[in-house]
């Protein structure tokens, strides 16, 4: 059973083909990750799938439904929550905002209850800080939780946005390079944090560069090159995959 | 037909103006990215040193013009560089209009303490004779300054085609990362940009003046005349500035002739909405237009300043004691100032939402201000409606109009939108002049009633100021409630980006939409609160000057803060009252604060005093 279905996705800018038919499909519950040399237009079919920018040709369909065309909203309501490459945590907010704002799109009181002070309001605030705190503790930042988002290092931003993301609730959550900026033992620790999302029932797509990462956590795995999709399989089998050794590993051994 | 062509003569004399105020415009822009709204301050400055420096001086009218030219600019330059260039480097866009709108203020503050509030009327160059050419009749003065803006722009063409110095301002402009690189010293030419500008905009003023009546805020209605015709000629292309200057002078030449002049501003921003939605960057696209939300992202400099919770309840508290004591302990004429104050902090409150937190900069607040005033006023007055039902009406009125602005102007941002913002406002203004049957005309509306409520009349000062006290308190933890739930959340995570905002299934355009209706509300409710107060409503009360007052004082207080805006409105309300006769003083502070604060106190006094309460972490630049 699978939940993400992209077939012959296609997007040129001018003249450069950053996305090349590209098709897989993501199972259930499974966890995807998607590699490739710099360049290879991974952070581009990240694009393609939540729909920031039309494809050229091709669909996308999550559980059945058409991604192209709806809004970024939309498509996060469907449940599909994305991060992006460069850490974008709300200047201006507080780590625990950040979160919070997570959570906008299930909030269940409308901007009447809130202006009113309803106590069924302030209560399901209070919940949400509690939850955001809890998730905080996961990744070791509750302690900064009242501090400025921006001030954060860059690694822990990128942390943060995993934890703004998983307050969304996904279905199917889009993480593009989350280790990004981290040392070895946040590495470790967020790979066990991805597989407890995994286990929670939430599909996830992983643009990752750190092999070790990928290769442990990893159901599947698509490897991308120059737009063009050149495997995909399981760990074991992308890694005695020679065209894969040689355009990927063999690059970066070089 | 040779009335035609006077007209059209008429209309290109005009259209040079505000060609050369484009041109400043787009210097500026080209190499800052930023709008200078102190433009039209150059103007009056220039024109105004050079009347002193001929009349009190008594230089030669050459000398004494370019006299006044090299003051203004020494002026700009240094403008520039205490405010402007450092600005550059670590503000956001939206905030470094904020900081021009400070020094249009000041700049107009600083003409009104030297030249006084009284109008000056010019002497042509060349004497009153019209020449006669071909059965057509040319106005000399008209000669002149489209002979100067000729002039000006074939220089500044030379200029940057031909010059090293021109050079390096193009490469500024195109890309400033590649031209700091290749050794350009890019602050420099930033500064320079800024003082050309000034340059031009002083000799615009000194050819300009014998052609309209000068006083203290003509900078203000140049700048704005410069700002739509740059915004419909394209503000990335100095042929689109002119062409844009030259469109607006015909367009209103001939409105003027043919329909009336009470139309023809009507119809010069009816002009701009439909090239800001139709084409929001001009009639005449740069190649490399600048793209102000890609900017921004480079230099968000955002604080964070949080009251602790217990703090915020006892201070709040102590406000409301203070608040309750205050009518006993205050004399009549700063009870007034209060009950102003407090008005003011309802709209403010609605602003504060919209801009401070949203990030949608709203130069038009006073046109809500001015439906709610004129119609609650109108309907209590005309048709004796009890006036609870005609606050309502009004804000009825406002929420349509917030919507249907709204949804025209969604498309459009930062800049853009504040462009837009301005022309409604200035739209607003010109209904109140001209439908005099409803609003009275420019002396106003009398005769308004007290505001009551099933008969019970506030009659006095001291129950107004209960009733407003009442109000505030209300509105204001009401809003406080949405600001620290979803709904603040959601308007801040859009203001800095709206991109990441709608990946988390945020409703941008909801969002928006709603910060819009409520400021519309909140303001409208404050124009009718006024009216009432005074028994009086005219156009300049909740005119275009009022709307930047708003803004500096949000600016001032300190914006996205919600309790800031109060302190903003009573410096710049209360203190003018207490110290009277330094009240000339009151532009030229209130403009410093502006320009000053946006630079130096992020988040105002309210950001201020967090910063300097025990046990607060200073907030540190990210
Ligand atoms: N909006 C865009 N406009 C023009 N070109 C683009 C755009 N987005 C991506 N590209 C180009 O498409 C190609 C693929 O870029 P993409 O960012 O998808 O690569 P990536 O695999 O994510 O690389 P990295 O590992 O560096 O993040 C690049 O050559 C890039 O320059
Ligand atoms: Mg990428």
């Amino acid at each position: 059973m699978s939940t993400l279905e992209v077939v012959g996705l296609r997007k040129s800018f001018g003249g450069l083909l950053a996305t090349a038919d590209v098709s897989f499909s993501v199972a259930a519950h499974s966890l995807t990750a998607l590699i490739g040399p710099n360049g290879a237009g991974k952070t581009t079919l990240f694009n393609l799938i939540t729909n920031l920018f039309a494809a050229d040709a091709g669909t996308v369909t999550f559980d059945g439904v058409a991604l192209g065309g709806l809004s970024s909203s939309a498509i996060a309501k469907l449940g599909v929550i994305r991060t992006f490459q460069t850490a974008r945590v709300f200047p201006g907010m507080t780590v625990l905002e950040n979160v919070l704002a997570g959570r906008h799109r299930l909030l269940p009181h409308g901007l009447a209850a809130q202006l009113t002070w309803m106590p069924y309001a302030r209560r399901a605030e209070r919940a949400l800080a509690q939850r955001a705190l809890a998730l905080l503790d996961l990744v070791g930042l509750a302690d900064q939780a009242d501090s400025p988002a921006t001030q954060l290092p860059m690694g822990a931003q990128k942390l943060l946005e995993v934890i703004r993301a998983l307050m969304a609730q996904p279905r199917l959550l889009l993480l593009d390079e989350p280790a990004a900026g981290l040392n070895d033992t946040e590495t470790a620790e967020l790979s066990a944090l991805l597989r407890a999302i995994q286990a929670c029932g939430v599909t996830i797509v992983v643009v990752e560069h750190n092999m070790s990462l990928v290769m442990g956590i990893a159901d599947q795995i698509v490897v991308l090159e120059a737009g063009r999709m050149i495997a995909t399989g399981t760990p074991a089998a992308i890694q005695c995959n020679p065209r894969v050794i040689e355009a990927y590993l063999g690059a970066e051994a070089a | 037909m040779t009335q035609f062509i006077q007209i059209i003569i008429g209309g290109i004399q005009q259209g040079s103006i505000y060609a050369l105020l484009a041109l400043g415009f787009s210097l500026v822009y080209r190499v800052t990215g930023v709008i200078n709204l102190a433009q039209g301050a150059f103007c009056t400055l220039g024109a105004l040193t050079a009347y002193s420096l001929e009349t009190s001086v008594g230089l030669p009218p050459l000398l004494a013009a370019l006299g006044a030219i090299l003051a203004t600019t020494a002026l700009a330059a240094v403008a520039g560089r205490a405010l402007f260039v450092p600005g550059l480097a670590r503000l956001t866009n939206s905030n470094m209009l904020m900081m021009t709108a400070g020094l249009l203020t000041l700049f107009e503050g600083l003409v009104l303490v030297i030249w006084g509030s009284q109008p000056y009327a010019m002497p042509p160059f060349s004497g009153e004779k019209p020449w006669r050419v071909a059965g057509l009749l040319l106005p000399t003065q008209g000669v002149w300054v489209f002979g100067v803006t000729l002039a000006i722009i074939v220089a500044l063409g030379w200029m940057l085609a031909r010059t090293r110095l021109g050079q390096s301002l193009r490469a500024c402009s195109e890309n400033p990362t590649a031209a700091r690189l290749m050794g350009v010293d890019v602050p420099r030419m930033q500064l320079f940009a800024f003082a050309l500008a000034g340059a031009i905009g002083a000799a615009a003023g000194v050819v300009v003046a014998p052609a309209i009546a000068l006083q203290f805020d003509t900078g203000r209605l140049l700048t704005i005349s410069g700002f739509i015709a740059v915004a419909i000629g394209g503000i990335a292309s100095f042929p689109g500035a002119i062409a844009g200057g030259l469109l607006l002078g015909l367009v209103g030449q001939l409105a003027t002739a043919y329909v009336s002049s009470l139309f023809s501003n009507a119809l010069a921003l009816g002009l701009l909405l439909i090239v800001l939605v139709w084409r929001p960057s001009g009639l005449i696209r740069a190649k490399l237009a600048r793209r102000s939300d890609v900017r921004d992202e480079a230099r968000v400099w955002m604080h964070v300043s949080r009251l602790p919770s217990a703090m915020a309840w006892r201070g709040g508290g102590l406000l409301i004691c203070l608040g309750l004591a205050a009518p006993f302990l205050l004399g009549q004429a700063l009870l007034g100032a209060l009950i102003i104050t407090l008005i003011l902090f309802i709209a403010l409150i609605g602003q504060d939402v919209l801009m401070g937190y949203g990030g949608q900069i709203s130069l038009g607040q006073a046109g809500f201000m001015a439906i709610g005033g004129y119609t609650a006023a109108y309907l209590a007055t005309e048709h004796a409606w009890a006036p609870i039902a005609g606050v309502v009406a009004g804000m009825g009125l406002s929420v349509a109009c917030a919507i249907v602005l709204a949804a025209v102007t969604l498309r459009l941002r930062g800049l853009y939108m504040a462009l837009a913002t301005l022309a409604f406002g200035l739209l607003i203004d010109s209904c109140a002049i001209g439908f005099d049957d409803i609003t009275g005309g420019p002396s106003g509306m009398v005769g308004i009633p007290d505001f009551s409520v099933a008969g019970f009349a506030f009659a006095t000062p001291m129950r107004m100021y209960f009733l407003v006290l009442a109000l505030v308190v209300l509105i204001f933890v009401a809003v406080a409630g949405a600001m620290r739930s979803g709904f603040g959340r959601a308007l801040q995570a859009i203001r800095t980006d709206p991109l990441a905002a709608a990946a988390l299934g945020v409703n941008v355009v909801g969002c928006k939409m709603a910060a819009f209706a409520l400021s519309a509300t909140l303001a409208s409710l404050a124009g009718s609160l006024y009216a009432f107060q005074f028994h009086f409503l005219s156009p300049d009360m909740v005119g275009t000057p009022r709307s930047l007052e708003l803004v500096s004082m949000l600016v001032i207080g300190g914006e996205g803060t919600l309790i800031g805006p109060l302190l903003g409105a009573a410096v710049l309300t209360i203190l003018p009252t207490v110290f009277q006769p330094l009240a000339i003083y009151k532009t030229l502070a209130s403009g410093a604060l502006l320009a000053g604060c946006s630079l130096y106190l992020p988040q105002g006094m309210f950001g201020l005093i967090v910063r300097l309460l025990p046990g607060q972490k200073r907030p540190i630049a990210a």
